[in-house]
């Protein structure tokens, strides 16, 4: 192979690292978008016997946005092999223990069931705030965009801002607020 | 089923390489090459000439790979290769003439060790691409080479409607602006 052969077919299949920003994304939607990218298939040049997935480093899983009731509701089930093993935890409580679990759980429900799951889970880097490594940061080259608007808190407006703000009702002068 | 089991089974496979070998660095696969032959029978000629006109440049040519010379009393000639996966290829020439060899062993040095297999899928094109294969960073915007990670601008989702809020703002305008007319008129 002549050597700009080689560096055509090196470029093909170069590895990127996209960063994804998971404040306030619903985990379920996100992890659509990221399966694709670590499987490979948003690539023309998809293959089943293809190992073209790129890696995603995904921040501030600590403040995903779970829909609904699901903080509540949603239960994640474990056993430990052993008699009365099992244990149900609800999403509140795993979040609570581990920021980052609900996202890699997801995710890796969402890959197909083979033997190329386990290492497609080793190309996503999660971590619960913005803090990353810079041996990681180093090799983010593009990011992804996030499938929602993050909305703005009433407590991040300046007083001027809430204050200038068009009033739409009042409560009558007489009413008591209880 | 994997492709190995496929391979078991069948006997055929996809076209493959050891370790993306070539992507980058090439690693040649052949270690040793053993060259058997007889001083004085005719069925060794061949050989003998190869070994005369063309082995020293062979060896010059390929430093990594360890070239054996085994003459031994009228039995008949061969070539013994050895691979770095620990596979070894045998192939008889007998009466074959030097340039014979020279393509069995040019053919040899080429080889990846793997077994000889039938192949199940064909790659081929008729119209070969002009532009060449797609590669990640095609049609890709040049800012984003120089963007900084994490990025705010390249993150925020699209916004596709108004929010409540931007609508009120608009309406609050619009009343305002209404009044005003009125005042000067």
């Amino acid at each position: 192979m002549s050597a700009v052969g080689r560096v055509q077919q090196w470029a093909t299949f170069g590895r990127m690292w996209y960063l994804f920003d998971a404040k306030w994304q619903n985990p379920f939607h996100s992890a659509d978008k990221i399966k694709d990218i670590l499987t490979g298939t948003h690539k023309p040049i998809y293959h089943d016997l293809n190992d073209c997935g790129d890696h995603v480093v995904v921040i501030n899983s600590s403040e995903i946005a779970l829909p609904g009731v699901e903080w509540e509701k949603r239960v994640y089930f474990h056993h430990t092999g052993y008699a009365k093993g099992a244990s149900w935890t609800l999403a509140w409580q795993l979040h609570h223990k581990d920021p980052t679990m609900i996202l890699r759980k997801t995710v890796y429900s969402k890959l197909s069931k083979n033997l190329l799951r386990r290492g497609r889970m080793e190309k996503l880097h999660i971590f619960p705030d913005d803090k990353i490594p810079d041996s990681i940061l180093e090799n983010v080259s593009a990011q992804l965009r996030q499938m929602r608007p993050i909305p703005k808190r009433l407590d991040h407006y300046t007083r001027e801002e809430v204050e200038k703000f068009p009033k739409v009702f009042d409560w009558p002068k007489d009413y008591i607020i209880k | 089923m994997t492709t190995k089991t496929w391979r078991l089974f069948w006997g055929s496979g996809p076209a493959r390489i050891p370790l993306q070998n070539g992507v980058g660095r090439y690693v040649q696969q052949l270690q040793r090459i053993t060259f058997k032959f007889c001083k004085t029978h005719g069925g060794s000629l061949g050989m003998r000439e190869y070994i005369e006109k063309d082995l020293v440049e062979f060896a010059r040519q390929n430093p990594g790979v360890v070239v054996y010379l085994k003459p031994r009393r009228h039995r008949s000639p061969c070539l013994k290769a050895e691979y770095l996966n620990g596979e070894d290829d045998y192939i008889s020439t007998q009466k074959h003439t030097c340039e014979d060899i020279q393509k069995w062993v040019e053919y040899l040095r080429c080889r990846s060790g793997y077994p000889v297999e039938h192949l199940i899928n064909y790659h081929h094109t008729d119209h070969p691409s002009i532009q060449g294969p797609w590669t990640p960073w095609l049609h890709r915007d040049h800012k984003l080479n120089v963007a900084q990670y994490p990025n705010e601008e390249l993150s925020t989702a699209h916004k596709l409607e108004k929010t409540a809020t931007e609508e009120l703002m608009e309406l609050y305008e619009k009343q305002k602006m209404l009044t005003e007319m009125e005042k000067t008129s």
